[in-house]
């Protein structure tokens, strides 16, 4: 028998929500785009073998360019990018659809509505970037042959953690500027390109970005064209501890806006 | 004697289409942008880069700084640093302003009401098209040109020599080429989404990732012909020709060949999407 | 106000609130400087209401408030005695069928259905039995494994009144449900609504068309600017308007005698002949007067029919706006 006179349990709701937003975000347009754009680093891999087969010279060794990658291409682009574009659409995909009355006349919570569509984009987008940070490092860092591979390895699963944090911190603030403002476009690139951007200069104000933190649980990654290594290398387990909180509290503030705010769809 | 009722009679006559009647899809696009103060407070801040550098201008003209002056002394060189400032600047004002532009159409079925007017697709489209060619305009060639004419008031006797009467139709050009090439860009990723929220991502996204793609390319292969792949890169290339930049590292037909190919696949995408009726399959 | 009404839902302000139901006390809504519903006290029980009013008089927001998905700027909302607002457990009981044309286009129809069901809890035999239901009683079932994104706008129009029952719901909140559909989709809608109400359901339907809700339904509550009009059965609601100029249309043998004989009356307002010189349209103040007058006079001129334009909902509707 339902108990109808409390909303449905919470968690059982999120997964619900997740369920149906899950196959929105892997089946849609645009995953397919996100999946275009995670693939180029095999894409460059696969490239960079293709250089060692012709015997050209290479300017950079197999393994370093896959730290640059990880750093410049995933960490520092692309995952906040794919943060801003699905985090910032947690609730606006269902305002502009005009669907998100058929969540919020359910007999469900709405941080469960909330929690179970910011489930689904960390595990979409971890869907669509882990594999393809797998199979770049395994063609780049064996490119000139397995030894010494197996002691990279740990540096892989480090790269996967950090690229999990990367989706969660900036999702966190993401999520939140999509539940505060109607048009977080603008807003999120800004932070991403002028605010982000304060972590190359020196002193304390780097550590008011998130890229800092990220930076230096990645290590440093060797300098690429346009891109200089700077920063200053900040403890592990706070870097650990500052991002998972920035998570946290962009999560909870995005709760608790969502939970009060009213949304008037027009037709 | 017939009698004829004396009702409503249909008027058959065809009144010769206006050479204009793009303009009120572009005033009303425009209206509607600048109505929002978000973007008029960042079309200001487009210009605090004019303000630095015509300060600029007047401190390395009227001072003795001579070092400075050799760093980035006046002429085309250093218009090119001002449009490499410009540029990014007008990335956003155009995510801002033209993601939603086609898009918004297309999800709302406007672009069907628009069409059953007396207006043809490429009214449609020239109309949505002068809405980010005239913005980024006004953050491009318009201070560049401004800033030209700076420079001209402070130092008329090297501006105007021969060897600088280039200088100012190359500014021109310049801005012109960076906002087309903009605008063509983010219109047709407009049209390729409903959402503008998705295009307007779409369309810094792929600007900023063709940027890192030609980087690693070049990381890997140490070629300078992976540039032709990011149009800012193209851009930048076709500035270095016409301002006179670092030698150049390609042959400036190059850069001119594959923006003109990336302008006609623009106008292939909006000749494709904007259309009055949407087949689903 | 009559038992009949009263049994039917629509009790004046002031009488005890009914146990379910929906209730106002003294709601306003703003946004901005726009005010869309305006101290609006009312309480509505078991059976069909409907929510008339013109384009833009506040009938979606009232809706939207009922559903709980505005929260008044002033005042209280309640549905089935809990805070409509802020009160997730309420939708176990109560079936909203929103107003905009929008779906998870990429589902199909029973897809649709499921996942709503489950997100109302039921486990997954039960959401299959009731999607099922659902689909079958808004004629649906031939196009349940079609894509939404597919539908014709009457399907689609279906499908948003099967999400709102198929949950079994004591309160329906019904906007605008029946646009789009065709006049057979219509008729059967019309009659699932009426069958609704005859169950005990709650159910408030809104619509600008009046024809339609007085096919569903004589309990109407009137909602004009952001303020209640009128609420209560519509032949009610005209009686106690008694300054109301009443039309009356007669077809009689002798036309001009029967309006001689009304001319004089102090009541008479006006008296019109129709083309075909065989209908007089008396307007009158006071129509048991008139019907009164007419009863000798009816005789002695023919009267073979008599018909009043006003029983309609459009001209009490229009009278009292414009009142």
């Amino acid at each position: 028998m339902r108990d109808t006179t409390h909303p449905v349990p919470t968690l059982s709701a999120a997964r619900r929500v997740f369920d149906l937003s899950l196959e929105g975000m892997l089946w849609g347009r645009r995953a397919v785009v996100m999946t275009v754009l995670l693939g180029l680093p095999v894409v460059f891999a696969l490239l960079y073998r293709g250089v060692l087969l012709a015997r050209l010279p290479a300017r950079i060794a197999g393994y370093d360019l896959y730290r640059g990658l990880m750093a410049y291409f995933y960490v520092g682009n692309v995952l906040p990018l794919a943060a801003l574009f699905y985090a910032t659409s947690l609730v606006a995909d269902e305002v502009d659809g005009k669907t998100l009355t058929y969540l919020t006349s359910r007999p469900i919570t709405r941080p469960a509505i909330f929690g179970g569509k910011f489930a689904a984009f960390v595990v979409a987008a971890a869907c669509i970037c882990l594999p393809s940070a797998v199979v770049t490092f395994l063609l780049l860092a064996t490119a000139r042959g397995v030894t010494g591979t197996a002691l990279a390895v740990p540096h892989l699963f480090r790269d996967l953690g950090v690229m999990v944090l990367t989706l969660l911190a900036y999702g966190g603030v993401f999520a939140l500027m999509g539940v505060l403002m109607r048009r977080p476009l603008i807003p999120g690139l800004l932070f991403l390109y002028v605010w982000e951007s304060l972590a190359n200069l020196p002193g304390y104000l780097p550590r008011f970005t998130l890229t800092a933190w990220l930076r230096s649980l990645l290590g440093h990654a060797p300098a690429m064209r346009g891109a200089a290594a700077v920063g200053e290398k900040l403890p592990p387990e706070w870097c650990v501890a500052v991002l998972v909180g920035v998570a946290a509290a962009g999560l909870a503030l995005s709760f608790a806006v969502f939970s009060r705010r009213e949304y008037v769809l027009e037709q | 004697m017939p009698v004829y009722e004396q009702t409503y009679r249909h008027y058959e006559a065809r009144e010769a289409l206006r050479q204009t009647r793009f303009w009120p899809i572009t005033r009303e696009a425009l209206r509607l942008v600048l109505s929002r103060r978000a973007f008029v407070v960042l079309l200001m801040g487009a210009w605090l880069p004019f303000a630095g550098f015509s300060i600029y201008l007047y401190v390395l003209t009227q001072t003795q700084l001579g070092p400075m002056a050799q760093v980035l002394p006046v002429g085309g060189p250093l218009y090119l640093r001002f449009y490499a400032w410009q540029m990014p600047i007008a990335f956003v004002l155009t995510t801002f302003a033209a993601s939603g532009l086609v898009a918004n159409d297309r999800r709302t079925g406007a672009l069907v009401v628009y069409l059953s007017r007396p207006l043809t697709r490429r009214d449609y489209v020239v109309g949505k098209l002068a809405v980010p060619l005239l913005l980024t305009l006004f953050v491009t060639a318009v201070p560049a040109l401004l800033l030209y004419l700076v420079g001209l008031a402070l130092v008329p006797s090297l501006l105007l020599t021969r060897a600088h009467a280039w200088l100012a139709p190359s500014v021109a050009v310049q801005g012109l080429l960076v906002s087309v090439t903009i605008s063509l860009v983010a219109l047709a990723v407009s049209a390729l989404s409903k959402s503008a929220r998705a295009a307007g991502l779409a369309f810094f996204g792929l600007l900023m990732m063709l940027d890192v793609v030609q980087g690693v390319l070049q990381e890997i292969y140490d070629k300078p012909y992976f540039a032709l792949l990011s149009p800012q890169a193209n851009l930048r290339l076709l500035g270095e020709a016409m301002l006179g930049g670092p030698a150049p590292a390609l042959p400036w037909y190059l850069p001119a060949l594959v923006l003109a190919a990336t302008g006609a696949a623009c106008l292939l995408v909006l000749r494709r999407q904007v259309r009055a009726v949407e087949i689903v399959t | 106000m009559s038992a009949e009404a009263a049994a039917a839902g629509a009790s004046p302000a002031g009488a005890p609130a009914p146990a379910g139901g929906i209730e106002f006390v003294r709601a306003s809504r703003w946004y901005g400087q726009v005010i869309a519903l305006n101290d609006v006290t009312v309480r509505l029980g078991p059976g069909v209401t409907g929510l008339l009013g013109p384009n833009g008089a506040g009938k979606s927001t009232f809706l939207k408030l009922a559903a709980g998905q505005l929260r008044p700027s002033q005042g209280e909302v309640r549905l089935l005695g809990e805070p409509a607002w802020g009160t997730p457990a309420l939708f176990h009981r109560v079936g909203l069928c929103p107003e905009p044309d929008a779906f998870w286009e990429g589902l199909t129809g029973l897809d649709f259905l499921l996942t709503l069901l489950r997100l109302t809890g039921f486990d997954e035999a039960e959401c299959r039995t009731r999607a099922e239901d659902a689909l079958r009683l808004v004629a649906l079932v031939e196009a349940r494994d079609r894509k939404v994104g597919g539908y014709s706008k009457g399907m689609r129009q279906r499908l948003k009144m099967a999400q709102a029952l198929a949950h079994d719901p004591e309160v329906l909140l019904l906007d605008e449900p029946l646009t789009g559909m065709d006049p057979v989709n219509r008729r059967r809608m019309v009659d699932l609504v009426k069958q609704l109400g005859r169950q005990g359901r709650t159910v408030l339907v809104s619509s600008h068309i009046l024809h339609e809700v007085e096919a569903m339904t004589r309990t109407v509550l009137l909602i004009h600017q952001g303020r209640i009009l009128a609420e209560g059965d519509v032949r009610e609601i005209r009686d106690l308007l008694d300054e109301h100029p009443h039309t009356v249309a007669l077809r009689a043998r002798e036309p001009r005698r029967l309006a001689a004989a009304l001319v004089g009356a102090g009541h008479v307002l006006s008296l019109s002949f129709g083309a075909e010189g065989e209908w007089l349209t008396v307007q009158t103040a006071k129509p048991d007067e008139l019907y009164q007058a007419l009863m000798q006079a009816a005789l002695d001129t023919g009267v073979s029919e008599m018909y009043s334009p006003d029983e309609d909902l459009e001209s009490v509707f229009r009278y009292l706006v414009h009142r």
